[in-house]
């Protein structure tokens, strides 16, 4: 007999990680999905649930001067219409599902899904958030990049729930963010890329490429970043081929009822060109 | 199994069920109101829709847990009012509805964005209506409806 | 001759004014029939009647394309659940459809994924999906076919010399076309409710298209009296064609449970299910050979038209020979020799969705005139336009196109109003990635040839109570298009009565002669016909406060003369005509396809009712379109992979741009109020238009359909001839 417990707040809810294992569900949107059962019948939950959706001291958005901090449950589309959330998130955001999925859908649920096709992961990886695993023992602080290690897997421990999400401020001199759904609202991606670069004086001091649906995980790598800094954008530009080729080794996409391997690879180099291109 | 409290189209009440039971089961088996509908159980179509605190959430994917201390409203609800009745004269005058299956769902699509937003852009509508899948009507009919609705229904949002 | 009262005009506009004899014009808007119960959520779906004792059931389905089915182990049943296969079956295990040869139930050998093997009946799911845990079911896995290789339907005919005219010809060109799967992907899934009534009744309420499809497919597997079965339609939220022939299967399956068990059953299909294993449009292959004059005139096609009928064929013969009459699309060609074959594949069969076969064959005609005009260098509106048919014209089955055509008019219209002309100069540019495209097309009103009067005698009844309250009685189901309001409006113009003095109630066989099934775009032209001649009757006879009833048979007209085997004569009563204008814009980064605009112009004769029709209009595009660019659907060893909405995908608001749509008036001399067929033609134009106008953006020549961005990738990324 599974339990099904409702925690009256965040202390309540660590306590019973603590006490027992559970599975976290905040919306639902995606576990309610992926367990779902015949119709009429509830979901296949076969662990005890915590259901922390309504947590609404874990709905908040707190600017500081040189971070944003996001409560775990505030809802997708309440991060749409805040005026601190940094624009790139916000276009990801409209992008995402619909109004419906919106309104119960949280970072906090995508991370702990981690889906490879992920779109809001995207921008966590190129703004370098940390996400902070709540414990009744202590807060730990990890990058996202650590958080999520494979296709729904996370080092989330069994006590542990996603309390946080820091985003650091950045200004960039350009953003882009493009997502390649099968049509124009409520799509999963086939391919996903988000791209940031800081110019000054002609030099190149900050350079990001983030890919989804591409991968196992976002794709984010800071070394082959790390090659273009300092350029002049003249080089950096002139260097095209050779940043394409860096990224087409990382670039491992599948074969699956949405589109082809070809297609994910070509348009995912496309984007990385075009954004180049256009800098 | 639980007790689980909420407001439901504005009355309270209190449900001893298996909290992850989908809240679309729970309105449709439970409590006999069939206006929401299952169309696809995923989350896609919007025929499910409701409202929660104003909000539109697809209810086929919302366990009953998650509706702890909230306000839902379905179309039964929603019908009692002033705003249901200048989006559905809208929605006669534009022919924006044909086999209506779709059409609850797009009646609390219509509520969720004008209670935010009561003077929408064509965009934004379209938008606003984005999780809601219609096959009959390719949606311009709907737009004008909800565009009719935002204008007549001046001071309503 | 039909009761008419508007004149022909030039045209109208959506919110212009109409110049008219000053009596109301029939076409002005009504309110919908069954808007409030709709809009407030109160209409009752299928899936929202609930019944005491009502027992739920599912299908146990074939996982395998092809089997010998060796052995099935059930475990033991707790009290009060049931299976239900082909031995419970009274009299006939074959579902009454076109071609009779679709099992209720699998007995030794199954043929797809997903084959009904029986059903599990009984009060709790969670108890029947234990019980289908434990059922074991021993197959002997056959090789399945999956290619175009058993040809089990062919049809042929000729017109004029065809021989000749390819023997040595100016210049010979031959293309393939392919087209896709397309679900109909109705937003109420299937369903049905069926329970025992008194004296060994069953009645079956369902999401249905065809009452009497589903009685008297019932009745023959039953074997039982006429008065034994009844169907009743509650509202029904989407169709397409999709709800024609499949229900009968489920309908079949029920009566035999219900007739066992006693009891009420209800079996609504899930969303996978329903994707998965329900009839969807026929994927075709398309061989063209096209011989060309000195003269660059067209003066002979040879075609083949391949149609995927899946396991079974049921309709599917008559899909080919829609596909293979469509063959001219809005052109006359002197010369044709059109071939085709049904080929039975080891996958869901397919069946009816709007347009039934036109889409296919319109997609592969408008391809076809545009890339030979491309090849011979000369502007393919003026050579469509030197092809274009005129009154007078025989037409593909050496009918005739005996009443005004006005497609000139009509394309001239749509040029206008989305700036056609311009545009395609203007996108001429390769590094702009614009495309404008334009599709003529028609489509034939009623069922093709003799159908009306060899497999429907369609009846009409009108009563008329005591109170004088008249009541409509015909066994047309309003799916969505309008079918309640638009049939109840001729009644009441034609009585010259108020509206609320008469009654149009949901279909109920007991009490409904049978009008034939809601297809073909039959039902304004034909239902609607015999309704007006019936009222016209009543009027003309009306005894004030008594009883009366009036009913009206089709006689098929005269001059409708048509030879069922070699495919010679009059297909249709009537042609309605469509002009379908899309622009794009493809994204040479991601290659895909954002629509626009849309634009169309209509000839259905009269439109009973306008918004109505610019209903029709707005969502056949919608469909239309989508089959050209955006819906995908595949099988992989006979395993269907798109089976839920989110992966199925069709368009959302945000896909669609504005659409603007002209009815221009030709009113059809035997048609209720001049009123021709609408449901299926706002659909068959929408595919050739977009695909002409990706041509366009793209500067490469599209073969198939849905053209999707991974096949525009490959198209700008090789070279292709």
């Amino acid at each position: 007999m599974v339990k099904h417990t409702i925690p009256k707040n965040l202390q309540e809810a660590l306590n019973y990680l603590y006490e027992s294992s559970y599975h976290v569900i905040a919306g639902g949107t995606d576990l309610m999905i992926q367990k779902r059962n015949t119709a009429e019948l509830p979901p296949l939950f076969n662990s005890n649930m915590l259901y922390v959706f309504n947590l609404e001291e874990l709905k908040y958005v707190i600017k500081e001067e040189n971070q944003i901090r996001i409560g775990a449950m505030t809802s997708l589309e309440t991060l749409l219409h805040h005026p601190d959330i940094p624009q790139l998130l916000k276009d990801v955001i409209k992008e995402m599902a619909s109004p419906g999925i919106r309104n119960v859908a949280t970072l906090a649920g995508n991370i702990g899904n981690a889906s490879p096709a992920g779109d809001s992961l995207v921008p966590l990886y190129l703004l370098d958030a940390i996400i902070v695993l709540a414990s009744i023992y202590q807060n730990r602080y990890l990058p996202i990049e650590k958080v999520i290690i494979g296709p729904r897997k996370t080092v989330i421990q069994p006590n542990e729930l996603i309390k946080e999400i820091i985003i650091p401020n950045h200004d960039f001199s350009k953003v882009s963010w493009v997502k390649v759904g099968g049509r124009q609202a409520d799509a999963i991606s086939k391919v996903s890329f988000a791209g940031a670069v800081t110019i000054d004086d002609d030099i190149i001091t900050d350079f990001r490429i983030a890919l989804g649906a591409v991968y196992m995980t976002v794709i984010r790598n800071r070394n082959i970043e790390k090659l273009y800094k300092t350029m002049s954008v003249e080089q950096f530009k002139g260097d095209i081929n050779s940043i394409l080729s860096h990224y087409k080794d990382l670039i491992k996409p599948i074969d699956d009822q949405r589109s082809n391997k070809i297609y994910r690879q070509k348009v995912a180099l496309n984007l990385i060109e075009d954004f180049i291109k256009n800098i | 199994m639980s007790m689980i409290k909420f407001t439901l189209n504005e009355k309270e009440i209190e449900l001893n069920l298996d909290p992850s039971t989908r809240l679309l089961d729970v309105l449709r088996n439970h409590l006999n109101l069939t206006g929401p509908k299952e169309g696809c159980g995923e989350g896609e179509c919007g025929a499910c829709a409701v409202l929660l605190d104003g909000h539109i959430v697809h209810s086929c994917c919302l366990p009953l847990a998650n509706v702890q201390g909230k306000e839902i409203m379905t179309i039964e609800g929603f019908s009692e009012t002033k705003r249901y009745q200048t989006l559905a004269d809208a929605m006669l005058e534009e022919g924006g509805s044909q086999c209506g299956i779709c059409t609850p769902g797009m009646m609390i699509a219509a509520e969720s964005l004008l209670n935010q937003n009561p003077k929408p852009t064509e965009d934004e509508i379209r938008i606003g209506i984005s999780g809601n899948l219609c096959r009959c009507t390719g949606y311009n009919m709907i737009v004008k409806a909800i565009q009719t609705a935002s204008k007549k229904g001046d001071g309503l949002w | 001759m039909w009761f008419m009262r508007c004149q022909v005009s030039c045209g109208r506009y959506r919110d212009g004014v109409k110049e008219c004899d000053g009596m109301r014009d029939i076409s002005q808007s009504i309110p919908n029939e069954d808007h409030v119960e709709k809009v407030s959520g109160k209409s009752l779906y299928v899936s929202d009647i609930k019944m005491d004792h009502l027992l739920y059931a599912k299908t146990v389905r074939s996982i395998h394309p092809k089997a010998k089915i060796i052995n099935i182990e059930i475990p033991e049943l707790p009290k009060d659940y049931f299976i239900i296969d082909y031995k419970d079956i009274p009299a006939n295990n074959y579902v009454k459809m076109i071609f009779d040869d679709w099992p209720v139930f699998a007995e030794k050998t199954v043929n797809y994924i997903g084959e009904p093997i029986m059903l599990v009946i009984g009060k709790n799911k969670q108890t029947i999906n234990e019980i289908i845990d434990q059922i074991r079911i021993e197959y002997k896995v056959l090789k399945p076919i999956f290619e175009y290789k058993t040809s089990v339907v062919h049809k042929e005919f000729k017109k004029g010399n065809p021989k000749q005219a390819l023997l040595k010809p100016f210049k010979k060109i031959s293309f393939i076309y392919e087209t896709g799967y397309q679900e109909q992907a109705y937003i109420e899934p299937q369903g049905f409710i069926a329970y025992p009534e008194e004296d060994e009744k069953i009645t079956l309420i369902g999401s249905i298209q065809c009452p009497y499809y589903v009685k008297n497919a019932v009745l023959n597997t039953m074997g039982c009296a006429e008065d034994k079965v009844r169907v009743i339609q509650p509202s029904v939220g989407g169709a397409f064609g999709g709800k024609e022939e499949y229900p009968s299967i489920m309908a079949c399956q029920l009566a035999v449970a219900v007739k066992k068990i006693g009891k009420p059953i209800k079996m609504i299909f899930e969303r996978e299910e329903d994707m998965t294993v329900t009839t969807k449009r026929h994927p075709s292959k398309i061989r063209l050979t096209a011989a060309i004059d000195a003269n660059h005139r067209i003066q002979g096609v040879k075609a083949h038209v391949s149609l995927d009928s899946g396991a079974y064929i049921g309709l599917s013969g008559v899909v080919l020979a829609r596909a293979m009459i469509a063959s001219t699309s809005a052109y006359t060609i002197e010369n044709l020799d059109i071939s085709g074959d049904v080929y039975s594949t080891n996958t869901v069969p397919n069946g009816a969705f709007r347009g039934f076969g036109a889409p296919q064959m319109i997609f592969a005609i408008e391809m076809m005139v545009h890339h030979i005009a491309k090849k011979l260098n000369i502007d393919p509106f003026q050579f469509r336009m030197a092809h274009l048919a005129k009154q007078g014209d025989l037409t593909s089955t050496n009918g005739l196109f005996r009443d005004p055509i006005i497609m000139e008019k009509m394309i001239q219209k749509a040029t206008e109003i989305s700036h056609y002309h311009e545009k395609v100069k203007e996108y001429q540019d390769p590094n702009i990635y614009k495309g404008i495209g334009m599709s003529w097309f028609l489509h034939g009103c009623g069922f093709t040839g003799s159908g009306e009067s060899t497999h429907i005698n369609a009846k009409v009844k009108l009563k008329k109570d005591k109170n004088n309250q008249v009541y409509v009685l015909v066994a047309a189901v309003d799916m969505g298009q309008g079918a309640k309001t638009a049939l109840k409006k001729i009644v009441v113009e034609t009585l010259k009565c108020p509206p609320h003095q008469v009654t149009f109630d949901n279909p109920d066989t007991d009490f409904v002669p049978d009008s034939g099934p809601t297809v073909a775009s039959r039902t304004i032209m034909i239902v609607g016909g015999l309704l007006a001649r019936a009222a016209l009757k009543l009027k003309n006879t009306w005894k004030p406060d008594q009883e009366m009833e009036v009913l009206e048979q089709y006689q098929q007209p005269e001059y409708i003369k048509w030879d069922e085997d070699l495919m010679i004569g009059d297909a249709y009563p009537a042609y309605s005509w469509g002009v379908n204008v899309v622009e794009v814009e493809v994204s040479p980064v991601t290659y895909q396809t954002k629509v626009k605009g849309i634009w169309s112009v209509y000839d259905v004769g009269k439109a009973i009712d306008e918004r109505m029709v610019l209903g029709q209009a707005d969502g056949g595009i919608a469909q239309g379109v989508a089959y050209g660019y955006l819906e995908v659907m595949k099988h992989e060893q006979g395993k269907i992979k798109q089976k839920t909405m989110t992966d199925y995908i069709i368009p959302t608001s945000v896909d669609m741009p504005k659409t603007e749509t002209v009815i221009f008036e030709n009113p059809y001399v035997f048609g209720p109020y001049g009123a021709k067929g609408v449901g299926e033609l706002t659909l068959v134009g929408g595919a050739p238009a977009v695909a002409l106008a990706i041509e366009q953006a793209i500067g490469k020549k599209i073969h198939e359909i849905p053209a999707t961005p991974e096949y525009l990738m490959e198209l700008i990324n090789h070279e292709y001839d």
